[in-house]
C-alpha cells in the first residue's frame, strides 16, 4: 500500500508543471544545482584547513562542532520561511479504504527525502571523512554524523508541528529570527556563549557514544507529537490551511488621475499585494538593494568600472527585473478577462511601464547612500537609473511578449520555478551587456567617463521615444496575444 | 447590419477540426441558445467570436467589422465565459467597479445597474468582504454574469450560465435574463446543457455538434420535445 502512495507521489511531482520545462532551462537549472552541490562539498572538503587557519589554537572538529548549535537554530528559522508542509494531498485518499495511521505514517516519512534535510549532507559528509574520522575513528564518526542528521530531522519535525499550529504566521517567524539574531549577538558580546554549550554537547557525544539516544528520543518525540496531532485532526479543513483572506487596500484614488491606464496600475498593484509570490518578490528585492554591498567593500571592484556598472544596473533595477520577467503571466488567470473589455494593448503596456518607472526611481534614490563610496559609483548608479527607465524597460516588455506559461500566483517566490522559462535567461543577457557593450569602446579609449555618460544618453535616447518604443512593444504583445491566451489557459 | 456574422469558420488543432460553420448570422435583438454535447465546439466558437482564438480559416465580423481588426466591439459586448473572466483577488465590489470604469459607469450608475441583480445574488454576493476568489462557484458564476451586463451591451455573450447555480437561482437568472432582452432589447448568445432553461429563455436554438451546425431553428412549444428527441441516444 504504501508502495502505491509512493509511487503516486512520484507521478505527482514527475508530472507537475514545475518539471514540464523546456530543455534549455533544464540545462540550465542543472548547472545551477550542480554548481551549488560542488560549492557545498568542497566546503566539506576544505573547512577544517579553513578552521585551523582561523582558530589555530584548537582542533577543526571543536570550531567546527562550536557553530552547530547556531547552525540548526538558523536552520530552523529559514524552514520556517522557506519549507513548505508537505502537502501530499491526501485529500483524495481520506474516502478510500486504507488505515488513517497508514496515511499519517505517509504524510510525515515524505517529508524527509527533501532538499532542507539532505542538503547539508553534502558539508557535513565530507567534514565527517577529512576531520573527525581521522581523529575519533570511524564508529564515533558515524555517531556524530547520526546525531547530525537526527537533529536535521528533527527540525522538520518541529517545523511542521508548529508550522501547522501558527498558520505560517510571519510575524511569530520574524521573533523566532530575532531571538536567534539575539542569541547570535550575545555570544559575540560573550554574554551567554552558545558556542561553548555546542562545543560541550557536540563534544560531549564524541566522548560517549551512547548519547546519541538523546537526539533519537527527540526524533521519536517530535514524530509522535505530529502522529498523534494528524490522528486527531485528519480533516481536510483542519490539517490544509485554507483562510478566507480578509480584504486589504483601497481604492488608491489618486491613480485616478492617469485614467484607465490608472486603474490598469491600481489592479496591478492590488494583484501584488494581495498574492503571495509578487509580494514575496517584492521583499527579495528589497533584499537585494543590499546586493552593492558585496562589491563596494572589495577594493578590487571599486578601482575598476565593469563589476560597478554591472551592479549599478541589477541594483537599480531589481524590482522591475523580478517583477519585469513574469509580466504579462502575472495576470494569467485572468487574462482573457483583460482581451475582452475594452483595454487597448497599448494602455496595458504603458501601464507596465509607469509601474517600472517609479520602482527604478525609487531604488535609485534608497541606493543613494552608496554615494559614501565614491562619486564613481553614484554616477554610475545615476546612469544605470537612466538606462533601466529607457531602455531596459522596453527590454522587459520585448520578453515579455514570450511568457506564454501560466503563473500559479499563491506560492512564494523564492526557489519557485514554476513558470519559469528559458527567456528569463535570456533576457538578462542584453539587459547586463547592453551597457557594458557601450561602455567598452570609451574604455578601450581610456575615457571611461564618457562610457557612463554614453549609457546614460542611450537611457535619455529611450526616454524621449518612449511612446514609439512602447507602441512598438504593444504591437508584438498584440500580435501574440492568441498564443499567451492559450498557453494561459493551460492550468 | 447583422450583430454577428460568421463566414467560412474553421478551427483545427494539427489534424482535429474543432469548429466548421460556413455560416452564422445573429440580427441585433435576437436570443440565441447554443446547444451540444461536451466537446461540440461551444466554448472555441464563443472564444473565436471575442477574439480569444485565432481562427484556422475564416472570419468573424461584429456590426461589419472583424472582431481581429479592432477594439470597438469592447464596447457593446459582455461576456463572461469562464472563471479567467474574472479578476479573482478583487471583491465583487471592487470588479465591478473596474468594470465600470472601463465603460464610464458611475458608483451610482453601477448601484443602480446591480439592483435587478439582488435577487440573483441573494444577499451572498455583496458586501461580503472577501476577494471572488474565495466564493462559491456558483456565486463567481453570479459575479461573472453581473459583471458581463453591467454595461447593459448590445451583445451578451454567456457560456453554461445556468452551471453551478442552485434551482432558486436559475429561475432568478432565466426571468433576469428576459427582462434585459425585453428592457434593453441585448442581443444574447448563450450556451447552456439546461434544454428547458435555454428554450424559454431563446427564441432560436443552435444545435452544435463535433463543431458543425446541425439544426437552426425558432423556438415553437415542439422546440424541447425535439431537443429532447434529438440528444435520446
Amino acid at each position: 500500500m504504501l508502495g502505491t502512495l509512493l509511487s503516486l507521489q512520484w507521478k505527482q511531482s514527475r508530472r507537475s508543471p514545475a518539471y514540464q520545462k523546456s530543455l534549455v532551462v533544464k540545462i540550465i537549472l542543472g548547472f545551477f544545482i550542480v554548481y551549488f552541490a560542488l560549492i557545498f562539498i568542497a566546503l566539506g572538503f576544505f573547512s577544517h584547513k579553513l578552521l585551523t587557519e582561523i582558530y589555530p589554537d584548537q582542533s577543526p572538529v571543536v570550531s567546527f562542532n562550536s557553530f552547530l548549535l547556531f547552525y540548526f537554530l538558523i536552520d530552523l528559522v529559514s524552514r520556517f520561511m522557506l519549507q513548505d508542509l508537505p502537502v501530499l494531498a491526501i485529500q483524495p485518499f481520506l474516502h478510500l479504504p486504507l488505515k488513517r495511521n497508514k496515511l499519517v505514517h505517509f504524510v510525515l516519512l515524505r517529508s524527509i527525502p527533501s532538499v532542507f534535510n539532505l542538503l547539508m549532507l553534502l558539508v557535513f559528509v565530507p567534514f565527517m571523512l577529512r576531520a573527525v574520522m581521522p581523529v575519533h575513528g570511524t564508529g564515533i564518526a558515524l555517531v556524530w554524523l547520526a546525531a547530525l542528521l537526527l537533529l536535521t530531522f528533527i527540525n522538520n519535525f518541529i517545523l511542521i508541528y508548529f508550522k501547522r499550529q501558527l498558520t505560517s504566521n510571519p510575524k511569530l517567524t520574524l521573533i523566532l529570527a530575532l531571538v536567534v539574531g539575539g542569541l547570535i549577538l550575545l555570544d559575540y558580546l560573550q554574554l551567554l556563549s552558545l558556542r561553548q554549550a555546542s562545543v560541550t554537547a557536540f563534544g560531549a557525544l564524541l566522548q560517549q557514544p551512547w548519547l546519541l539516544f538523546v537526539p533519537v528520543l527527540g526524533l521519536v518525540g517530535t514524530y509522535l507529537l505530529n502522529y498523534r496531532f494528524l490522528m486527531r485532526h485528519l480533516y481536510p479543513e483542519e490539517i490544509f490551511i485554507k483562510k478566507v483572506a480578509t480584504v486589504e487596500g483601497n481604492d488608491m484614488a489618486f491613480l485616478n488621475r492617469f485614467g484607465d491606464t490608472g486603474k490598469l496600475i491600481a489592479l496591478e498593484l492590488k494583484l501584488i499585494w494581495r498574492h503571495k509570490r509578487p509580494k514575496s518578490m517584492v521583499m527579495i528585492s528589497a533584499f537585494l538593494l543590499f546586493y552593492g554591498l558585496i562589491f563596494y567593500t572589495n577594493k578590487v571592484y571599486l578601482e575598476g568600472w565593469g563589476m560597478l556598472i554591472f551592479v549599478g544596473i541589477f541594483v537599480t533595477g531589481s524590482p522591475m527585473f523580478n517583477y519585469g520577467q513574469f509580466v504579462p503571466a502575472w495576470q494569467s488567470a485572468h487574462y482573457d478577462a483583460l482581451l475582452t473589455r475594452p483595454i487597448t494593448t497599448y494602455q496595458y503596456v504603458k501601464a507596465k511601464y509607469l509601474m517600472f518607472v517609479p520602482s527604478i526611481l525609487l531604488v535609485t534614490v534608497l541606493t543613494l547612500p552608496y554615494a559614501l563610496f565614491g562619486s564613481k559609483v553614484l554616477l554610475i548608479n545615476l546612469a544605470s537609473c537612466l538606462f533601466n527607465i529607457g531602455v531596459n524597460s522596453i527590454v522587459v516588455l520585448y520578453f515579455a511578449a514570450l511568457n506564454k506559461d501560466r503563473l500559479d500566483l499563491s506560492n512564494g517566490s523564492a526557489f519557485n520555478w514554476q513558470g519559469v522559462g528559458a527567456s528569463r535567461f535570456v533576457m538578462m543577457l542584453p539587459m547586463v551587456l547592453g551597457p557594458i557593450a557601450i561602455f567598452l569602446p570609451f574604455s578601450f579609449m581610456d575615457i571611461p567617463q564618457w562610457g557612463i555618460f554614453a549609457i546614460a544618453l542611450s537611457g535619455v535616447l529611450g526616454i524621449v521615444f518612449h511612446r514609439q518604443l512602447l507602441s512598438m512593444m504593444a504591437k508584438r504583445l498584440q500580435d501574440r496575444k492568441y498564443t499567451l491566451a492559450a498557453g494561459f489557459r493551460q492550468h | 447590419m447583422n450583430m454577428i456574422e460568421v463566414r467560412d469558420l474553421v478551427k483545427s488543432y494539427s489534424s482535429a477540426t474543432v469548429v466548421n460553420i460556413p455560416a452564422l448570422y445573429i440580427a441585433p435583438g435576437e436570443t440565441i441558445g447554443l446547444v451540444g454535447n461536451n466537446g461540440a465546439g461551444k466554448t472555441t466558437l464563443f472564444r473565436m467570436l471575442l477574439d480569444l482564438v485565432r481562427p484556422t480559416d475564416g472570419v468573424v465580423t461584429s456590426k461589419g467589422i472583424p472582431v481581429a481588426h479592432t477594439d470597438a466591439w469592447k464596447y457593446y459586448t459582455g461576456s463572461h465565459l469562464d472563471e479567467g473572466f474574472l479578476i479573482d483577488y478583487l471583491t465583487p465590489e471592487e470588479y465591478f467597479k473596474f468594470i465600470g470604469d472601463l465603460h464610464g459607469l458611475s458608483t451610482g450608475d453601477i448601484q443602480e445597474r446591480l439592483l435587478p441583480f439582488n435577487d440573483l445574488f441573494n444577499g451572498e454576493v455583496l458586501k461580503q468582504r472577501k476577494y471572488i476568489r474565495d466564493f462559491s462557484k456558483g456565486n463567481q458564476k453570479k459575479v461573472g454574469i453581473a459583471a458581463a451586463a453591467l454595461s447593459h451591451p448590445e451583445l451578451l455573450i454567456l457560456d453554461e450560465p445556468f452551471a453551478n447555480l442552485d434551482p432558486s437561482s436559475q429561475i432568478r437568472l432565466k426571468n433576469l435574463m428576459r427582462s434585459l432582452h425585453e428592457q434593453h432589447g441585448m442581443t444574447m448568445l448563450i450556451s447552456s446543457h439546461d434544454l428547458n432553461h435555454v428554450t424559454e429563455v431563446c427564441k432560436r436554438i443552435v444545435i452544435l455538434e463535433k463543431g458543425q451546425i446541425v439544426q437552426d431553428m425558432q423556438t415553437t412549444e415542439n422546440t424541447l420535445q425535439a431537443l429532447e428527441a434529438y440528444f435520446t441516444v
